[in-house]
């Protein structure tokens, strides 16, 4: 039985070929794109699933409330920790780490050095308690107890000491910085599965105790904080959150600052579970350099991939649908020799089940192209390789279970309500199917296709919007270079600047801190004072000297520019100038703020511009005179461009020369604008894909419809094409109806992306117009993507010859 | 008594009107007859074959298929009953273009939940019988008119049914291939098996040895 089944459903799907093709490569897209993203997602919920009692394991957080804003860290300050150690109750392990950053380490076996190492931790042994490596020499319960220790992770062992036993590694000595002698205690295994915790060099807290270069380790201050100095804490195994909760909260009232809270500044510490570690924008999960994922970001994800996968399905149940009539008069003939109605939907779901394993076969080669689009959003050691653990294929095998139900279910109870009567006299079965339902599931496929469309284009305009707006100062021909942080003095870089300020193709010159717009951020709150009431104002600082505002083409509204750099005086941004009550530029000169008891006097105001991506609006801003921070901003004359490479050439010899350790780096402004919006870049790249995508599979889907219209309808047009019916006449009358779908398609899709798009927006204080020639020329273009795929088969079939098309009936 | 059907009446409404399609029908066929129905376009012969088939359903009147009152029962009794008892003939033969000749054959007794070796037996018997053994791999499209209807008859004597229901079974056929099965059909009915079929031709009915004439779905006394 299940044998003929599975040769009729070969010899029809064989028999339909084209057909059996839209269907199978349309279920395939949008389930290669549901495999990728799934697996994504799966990755990053993944994440340290495997430690023992990780339901008992949080990180210690600091959330800030302040007038402004809320602030999140994940760093703490440091004698929580010693609190914590001492006094708490409810707690099994307390376990700080420090992430630290040294310069080189040195193998003294061979004196052998290394630069930059990576993932260096400060920590101490409760870090093995609540971790459990496995471990390869040494022993978790004497790690890291006594000064000048470390343990080594098995790959940083390997690099260290190429080709020694984990035994022969034990005892040799590392040292740090040419100071820091430490000796190896101990090799563990790095974790195997996913996890965020890719230490491979523990160092024992104990070896800075005294240690004055890094005071921060034993840091006695309440209030700084740092965000390297992290906190992990294990509870005890009646996992007691609320009582520790309870201590960090007294310990965040005890040691809370008087002065700041009484000006609407707070502080808590608050207990972030092991499992939201991975997810969590608010706090990120070690340092920021590292790949981070954004639930927002897996969000958007899901939905695409959702809906792709959707209208893939859409597609499979149209397209089977359309498909199922045809299969009438067989149905009719198994009826009239004793076949039940439910043998019949078995035997269909069969079918369908043998079409939506081959979409998922092929979907596969799909979804390792689609990895490689999705590059920029795939975090490093995801593979398709994920897809062999039990739960994606648990979860792969349920997909297609579930997408054969809703495509072979509801066709094969349509047809096993036929009556064979009917079928067999040739009566049209079709009478009854007007294919209501298909004509809504088209609708909706466009509605899709539509809203991607509509917002590709309004993501575009948005970012194309962000990019080209004047930020309020110039951005072109504009270059800086950072200074070296380490073995600079002010004079070396003044007489690197003087050296550069020879280079012909130069023009201007200035040595500040940042540039106007940028990611990083240095403030201060001041207050001001007038008519007797105190106004308390955060500003952004901007530092420079005297060419840096001309440098920019910052226009001076008013007043002067500070006199030097000894002297603290301001020149302020119009928006600050309103913000304590100034609508005059002349007249807020020589008011004065007041910082730490000092009076700084306001001597000139200088017009608005962009501090950082036009997300933010234009905060209040004061300039100060001052290199300290010290990086060379040089603008190129601007209509030279040919020549920069030979202008950069030089600076970057000149550069040798005065700092032949250090690497150079050049960075050009207006770059630097357009990477504020990467992820707004990233955003459109998706959309890109998925549009197209969408556009693929739903036009796929058209042309499945149109197929099967014209078959219907064969009779109609060759009766149409005898009595007289012109080519274009019949092309009217057969694409009409489907052009009625996308209009109405597009009716819907307009209110919904717009709205959709309103939302995304909102994120940006500066933002584009939403055009309505931007949903006209969306809707067109789908219209007429759609008309081509109509015409070309309306053509074929208009075409063909009419006493043939009557015959065969 | 093969077949006994009483005052059946079929209708459909149309505008608000009844249009009978069968009309006070009394019918009783024994086993072993061969009857055949004739009448005009539209005075429902292959309604009254389809009712006798179960395929179709009637608004009134009694219908004893060997001795089982039909118009009592369940549709799962009644598709048992007519696959187990009657093998049905159609003018458009009606062969699954997707499978072969063989697999056409072994169809309904598949339906019929026979075993494998038993299906092969069978089909194996009903090829030699109608010589169609070198062709038991075609497809539908690959064989002639005559040669589908042979199928076509072959598929519907498989399952040893009581009753064969033919429906114009030579209509799309040229008058030799007609002939052909006519004779194969007198040959059936010497061997026991009782046949109705539908006919235009007055020299096909009188292969039969009942002749049955409608006229607006009415029996004409003859």
């Amino acid at each position: 039985m299940y044998k003929t089944y599975l040769k009729i459903a070969f010899r029809s799907i064989w028999k339909s070929k084209t057909f059996s093709l839209i269907n199978v490569i349309g279920l395939s897209i949008g389930l290669s794109a549901a495999f990728v993203i799934g697996i994504m997602i799966y990755y990053d919920l993944t994440f340290d699933t495997f430690h023992a009692d990780k339901d008992r394991i949080y990180r210690v957080v600091v959330d800030t409330q302040t007038p402004e804003q809320e602030g999140h860290s994940k760093g703490v300050p440091v004698p929580l920790i010693e609190s914590l150690q001492a006094y708490s109750t409810g707690i099994d392990h307390v376990a700080p780490f420090f992430l630290f950053g040294f310069d080189k380490v040195t193998v003294e076996s061979g004196l052998k050095e290394f630069d930059w190492p990576e993932d260096v931790v400060i920590a101490d042994q409760e870090y093995f308690q609540i971790f459990k490596y496995q471990w390869l020499a040494g022993s978790s319960n004497t790690a890291l107890e006594n000064p000048y220790e470390v343990i080594l992770s098995k790959s940083r062992a390997e690099k260290y000491f190429p080709g020694k036993l984990p035994e022969e590694v034990i005892g040799n000595t590392l040292i740090y910085e040419d100071s820091l002698v430490v000796k190896v205690t101990g090799i563990v295994a790095e974790f195997e599965e996913r996890s965020d915790f890719t230490f491979k060099e523990f160092l024992s807290r104990e070896s800075f105790r005294n240690s004055e270069k890094y005071g921060y380790i034993y840091d006695t201050s309440w209030g700084s904080i740092n965000s390297s100095t992290q906190l992990f804490i294990k509870t005890d195994k009646f996992n007691s959150k609320v009582a520790v909760q309870a201590q960090l909260d007294a310990l965040a009232e005890v040691h809370k600052n008087e002065e700041m809270a009484a000006l609407g500044y707070f502080r808590s510490f608050n207990l972030q579970p092991l499992k939201s570690l991975h997810l969590n924008d608010n706090y990120g999960v070690f340092d920021n350099s590292s790949y981070r994922a954004s639930a927002d970001v897996l969000f958007g994800l899901g939905f695409i991939a959702l809906f792709l996968l959707l209208l893939g399905c859409i597609n499979f149940i149209n397209l089977n649908t359309a498909q199922s009539t045809k299969r009438a008069k067989e149905i009719g003939i198994r009826k009239t020799l004793g076949s039940s109605k439910k043998q019949l939907v078995i035997q269909y779901l069969g079918e369908t089940f043998i079409l939506t394993l081959a979409a998922a076969i092929l979907s596969l080669f799909f979804a390792s192209l689609l990895l490689r689009v999705f590059a920029d959003f795939i975090p490093p050691g995801l593979s398709l390789d994920l897809l062999k653990s039990p739960m994606v294929i648990l979860a792969l095998v349920l997909l297609l279970i579930l997408i054969t139900f809703l495509a072979g279910f509801y066709p094969g109870l349509v047809l096993s309500q036929f009556k064979p009567v009917a079928v067999l006299k040739n009566q049209s079965v079709l009478d009854g199917d007007k294919g209501r339902l298909r004509k809504y599931l088209t609708v909706f496929q466009f509605v899709i296709a539509q809203v991607f469309i509509i917002a590709t284009l309004l993501v575009g305009k948005q970012i194309n919007y962000l990019v080209n707006k004047d930020m309020g100062f110039k951005t072109e021909s504009i270059a800086y270079i950072r200074a070296p942080s380490v073995n600079t003095s002010l004079e070396k870089y003044e007489a690197f600047k003087e050296v550069i300020k020879a280079v012909p193709e130069v023009k201007k010159l200035s040595i500040a801190g940042d540039p106007p717009a940028s990611e990083s951020y240095s403030g201060r709150g001041v207050s001001y004072f007038s008519e007797g009431k105190e106004t308390h104002v955060q500003l952004q600082l901007l530092y420079g000297d005297e060419n840096y505002l001309d440098l920019y083409g910052i226009a001076l509204l008013t007043g002067r520019l500070p006199l030097n750099d000894s002297i603290s005086e301001y020149v302020i941004n119009e928006t600050l100038m309103r913000q304590i009550g100034f609508q005059n530029p002349e007249e807020v000169i020589g008011q004065q703020f007041k910082v730490n008891n000092k009076n700084i006097p306001i001597v000139g105001v200088m017009e608005d511009f962009n501090q950082s991506s036009l997300r933010e609006k234009i905060d209040p801003m004061a300039f100060i005179q001052d290199t300290q921070n010290s990086t060379l901003h040089f603008s190129f004359q601007a209509n030279d461009t040919e020549n920069w490479p030979l202008a950069i050439d030089k600076i970057q010899t000149q550069w040798k020369e005065f700092f032949p350790e250090e690497t150079f780096n050049i960075n050009f402004v207006d770059e630097d604008v357009r990477k504020f919006y990467s992820q707004e870049q990233r955003t459109a790249t998706l959309l890109k894909w998925a549009t197209g995508l969408a556009i693929l599979i739903s036009c796929l889907g058209l042309l499945g419809l149109v197929i099967h219209t014209t078959e219907r309808r064969t009779k109609e047009i060759g009766i149409r094409k005898v009595l007289g019916a012109s080519i274009l006449q019949l092309n009217l009358l057969l694409g009409k109806e489907f052009m009625l779908l996308v209009g109405f398609a597009f009716v819907v899709a307009v209110p919904v992306s717009w709205w959709g798009m309103n939302i995304w927006l909102q994120d940006f204080a500066y933002k584009t117009a939403l055009s309505w020639w931007v949903f006209l020329l969306s809707g067109v273009s789908l219209m007429i993507i759609a008309l081509a795929v109509i015409s070309i088969r309306i053509f074929a079939t208009a075409n063909t010859n009419p006493v043939k098309s009557l015959r065969t009936e | 008594m093969l077949i006994q059907l009483s005052n059946i009446f079929k209708w459909v409404q149309q505008g608000g009107r009844r249009v009978f399609l069968l009309k006070d029908i009394n019918l009783e066929v024994e086993e072993g007859a061969f009857i055949s129905i004739m009448g005009p376009s539209g005075s429902g012969k292959s309604t009254l074959l389809n009712v006798i088939g179960m395929l179709d359903v009637f608004d009134e009147g009694k219908y004893n298929f060997m001795d089982e009152p039909v118009h009592q029962l369940k549709e799962k009794h009644r598709s048992a009953l007519y696959k187990e008892s009657i093998g049905f003939v159609f003018q458009a033969y009606h062969l699954i273009d997707e499978l072969t000749v063989y697999e056409n054959l072994e169809m309904p007794l598949l339906y019929k939940k026979f075993v494998g070796s038993e299906r092969k037996a069978l089909v194996a018997d009903m090829l030699d019988r109608f010589n169609m053994v070198g062709k038991k791999d075609l497809f539908p499209s690959q064989l002639s008119g005559g040669q589908q209807q042979l199928v076509g008859v072959a598929r519907a004597l498989i399952g040893k049914p009581k009753l064969i229901l033919a429906d114009e079974p030579t209509g799309n056929l040229n008058s030799k291939q007609g002939e052909e099965i006519m004779a194969l059909f007198k040959q059936l009915n010497k061997e026991g098996v009782t046949i109705i079929q539908v006919t235009h031709s007055e020299k096909n009915a009188a292969y039969g040895n009942k002749v049955i004439h409608l006229l607006d779905g009415r029996m004409e006394k003859k």
